[in-house]
């Protein structure tokens, strides 16, 4: 007799047709292939922000020791005296514009030729050359010691390279070749004695041009009117303002120290909150942020001032009233402005939205605006009303989700209390989704700081903090973003320089905000899901 | 067949005595009244009329359109896109209330609604009952407070929520929810309210205290109530009207409907044979 096999209700339950390939189930492999996609998205994430940190954190370092350099050779030194000579500029340019306000009033009100208003203007424009001049002997000065602060510089420099080329010599072994690299050592004792020994006759130089100006000033002619003449006050004011900081810069002058040294932090404080940006340049370069961030912070506030109540309106519109046939049309038209390529908003912004707002600005009706007219056709104001059409799309998605998620049933309630559409909506449904809007209108943002070729093409790319003293008029001028920086001078660099490391960090910040943004729209989300209950 | 007594119910283990009423004045008259949803006809000729300050109760299976009727009395229906009544009229103390000439945020005023689910404002208790007084442009503080104890009072919450009157409405628990809707629906004191399914999401408990609430508002209110739970009807309804396929199949003093149906379709859908 043959041994029972085993019967099949002992192995029912075993599934016959299991196929695995390295030890693998057809299941199995769906799980791994479908993980493995999301390993994959975070890896990229981290590896991302690794590199971005990896090139950008060795700036810190960099611009320590060029903040040093700066020192070291004396140019700080120099900008002080500079910072005095720019001062003095800045007034002659109060001083010319007071002129055209003077001929402007002669040719104007007085109904004179422009030959008898320069005539009329004969006294003010000897008092104004009186004034201008008298900065001369500090200028030369200044471009004397320029001269020798960047010949240590230089020096300084050349010394550096030959240090990294015996290094890299030692490195690859050429021991001998290294032996021949001659590093000329800079003794900075000896070269800034030739700067700081100017010293007493700069205290001369500059005594005499305070008294120059006050010269100036007692010779200073009547303005024909009140209003100049509060103008005139105010430059005097402003003069003696301006002689009062003298005392200070000589102090500066005697106290400076070149062996002094420079904090490990003000490499990071130059950057965050330095005034300047400037690269590339003969003198120093200065790596700071604030213009930058400036920049984009105005043009994303414009956009959104413009974009909020375009894309939440919509979505009110949309959601509450519109009837399905207004549905099925406006609201993929506003979808679809997101499938334009931003280059081509950028194009269109130069060609025609930039064109036409000039064109506009100098309407005589429309003088009463602030900033108008303008002349800079690409400004925060152009750049602000094309990122406004990058962020309706976003904002006008998000908020009519926001307002679909409302329950039917709080407007329903409302309405049986007698409370008209537009009542139902103020009352109900947008407090309802507040929060939800709140988040689009974040989520917006986001899209808008982000942003890189309109505000590449259209804000001007003038790298300066923008002028708040002008009120509102502020948006007419040009300013260059975060992201433009970038994008436009990061092709040029040179890898691993402080300049392209600088760029990194910029991209650290662009980071850093953007996830800020995104973290505090989904808390406000998260949020509302619960209220909502 | 034995058919239970609907009068006497396990869930309150009480018998609400309910008198033969004497026909009262009519308040609302549904006037042979076509209703459609786009093409397809909901209502089919429904004549009724409904007397001031009784409660009326409609039954009948899911789909036979009572909802869609109890939202024509204060033409919730006009929120739907493609909804009309095509014959017929409805009037409420004799207007027609889909005349061009009504107003129909008047109208909902006058004719309040409680709904299946309830729904309170995302706001605070206090802010729910007032949020009607408001839109009518009521806004003195000892008016609203006024209103807000009576409303609660009248609605029997007062005692559980007087001293968290200003946290959410949310926060409340099923049964104290429907009853701040109906304290709600009454601060703007209307003469009609209209219940749809008020009970059906609540449990045994929190349905005996809103049926309780019923038996005390008839005195004020005059109340239109659509129900699925039979007994319910049997036990707070006044009158009661059986639909069936979007017509009135019978409409009667309740305990005729309950105890002695003329109809055979009615007497079988009330003795749970069907439906």
């Amino acid at each position: 007799m043959e041994t029972p096999r085993p019967t099949s209700q002992s192995d029912f339950l075993v599934n016959k047709k299991r196929i695995r390939v390295f030890g693998l189930s057809f299941d199995d492999a769906i799980k791994i292939f479908f993980g493995g996609n999301a390993v994959v998205s975070i890896i990229v994430l981290a590896l991302i922000t690794y590199f971005l940190f990896q090139e950008g954190i060795g700036f810190f370092g960099q611009n320590h020791r060029n903040l040093l350099t700066y020192r070291q050779a004396g140019l700080e030194y120099v900008d002080f005296i500079r910072t005095q000579e720019s001062g003095h500029i800045a007034l002659t340019r109060y001083l010319s514009d007071l002129r055209l306000r003077q001929y402007n009033h002669y040719i104007a009100e007085q109904k004179m030729s422009p030959a008898a208003a320069n005539e009329a203007l004969a006294k003010f424009d000897e008092f104004a050359a009186q004034y201008g001049d008298a900065v001369e002997p500090i200028r030369g000065m200044v471009s004397d010691l320029t001269e020798q602060a960047t010949a240590i510089k230089t020096k300084f420099l050349i010394a550096e390279d030959k240090k990294t080329e015996r290094q890299q010599l030692l490195v690859a072994g050429k021991i001998d070749e290294a032996a021949a690299v001659k590093i000329e050592a800079v003794d900075f004792a000896a070269e800034l004695h030739l700067l700081t020994g100017i010293l007493p006759v700069y205290k001369q130089t500059s005594a005499e041009f305070a008294k120059k100006l006050d010269a100036a000033l007692a010779v200073a002619p009547k303005l024909s009117t009140p209003e100049l003449m509060v103008r005139l006050d105010r430059f005097n004011q402003l003069t003696h303002d301006y002689l009062a900081t003298f005392p200070a810069t000589a102090r500066s002058l005697e106290t400076w120290d070149y062996t002094r040294a420079v904090p490990w932090y003000q490499a990071i404080s130059a950057f965050l909150f330095g005034r300047e940006w400037l690269t590339a340049s003969f003198w120093q370069d200065w790596y700071g942020i604030v213009p930058l961030l400036m920049g984009s912070v105005m043009v994303s506030l414009v956009a959104l001032v413009i974009a909020v109540p375009l894309g939440v309106g919509a979505a009110i519109y949309i959601n509450q009233i519109a009837s399905a046939q207004e549905q099925r049309i406006i609201k993929p038209s506003i979808e679809f402005i997101s499938a334009f390529p931003s280059v081509v908003l950028g194009f269109f912004g130069i060609a025609v939205l930039g064109q036409s707002l000039r064109w506009l600005s100098q309407q005589s009706w429309l003088a009463w605006v602030p900033g108008f007219p303008f002349s800079e056709r690409l400004n925060i104001l152009t750049a602000g009303c094309l990122l406004a059409l990058i962020a309706v799309p976003t904002i006008f998605t998000l908020a009519e989700d926001a307002l679909q998620n409302v329950p039917k049933a709080f407007k329903e309630a409302s309405f049986a209390l007698g409370a008209t559409r537009l009542q139902t909506i103020i009352k109900i449904v947008v407090p309802a989704s507040l929060s939800g809007i709140i988040s689009a209108v974040l989520l917006g943002l986001g899209r808008v700081i982000g942003e890189t070729m309109v505000v590449l093409l259209c804000a001007g790319n003038r790298i300066a903090i923008p002028d708040f003293t002008a009120g509102l008029a502020v948006v007419t001028q040009p300013v260059h973003t975060m992201t433009g920086i970038i994008a436009q001078e990061m092709g040029e660099v040179v890898r691993g320089s402080i300049h392209y490391r600088a760029l990194f960090v910029v991209g650290i910040v662009l980071f850093f905000l953007s996830l800020g943004i995104n973290f505090i729209a989904q808390k406000i989300v998260r949020k509302y899901r619960i209220s909502i209950g | 067949m034995d058919i239970k007594s609907p009068f006497t119910t396990p869930a309150s283990g009480r018998s609400i005595p309910v008198t033969p009423a004497p026909v009262g004045p009519t308040l609302i008259d549904i006037d042979h009244v076509d209703f459609f949803y786009g093409a397809s006809q909901a209502l089919h000729d429904i004549n009724l009329k409904i007397e001031e300050k009784k409660v009326t109760a409609f039954i009948g299976p899911s789909g036979c359109g009572k909802s869609t009727l109890l939202r024509c009395l204060n033409r919730m229906n006009d929120l739907i896109d493609g909804t009309r009544v095509a014959n017929g009229q409805i009037k409420i103390r004799g207007i027609d209330i889909y005349d061009r000439s009504v107003d129909v945020i008047e109208l909902r005023k006058r004719v309040g609604m409680v709904f299946q689910k309830s729904n309170p404002f995302p706001k605070s208790i206090y802010e729910n009952i007032t949020y009607g007084l408001r839109l009518q442009g009521r806004s003195s503080k000892s008016d609203l407070d006024a209103v807000v104890e009576k409303s609660l009072r009248g609605a029997a919450l007062w005692d559980e929520v007087k001293d968290r009157l200003h946290t959410s409405g949310l926060g409340l628990s099923g049964g104290q929810q429907q009853r701040l809707c109906i304290a709600r629906a009454i601060a703007v004191e209307p003469e009609v309210i209209l219940m749809d399914e008020p009970c059906s999401a609540l449990d045994p408990i929190a349905t005996v205290k809103v049926e309780e609430l019923i038996q005390e508002l008839r005195t004020k209110f005059t109340i239109v109530i659509v129900t699925h739970n039979m007994q319910q009807a049997a036990r707070c309804s006044d009158k009661t009207a059986f639909f069936y396929m979007g017509k009135l199949i019978e409409f009667a003093d309740t305990r005729a409907i309950f105890m002695n149906p003329a109809n055979a379709q009615t007497e079988a859908y009330v003795s749970g044979r069907f439906g």
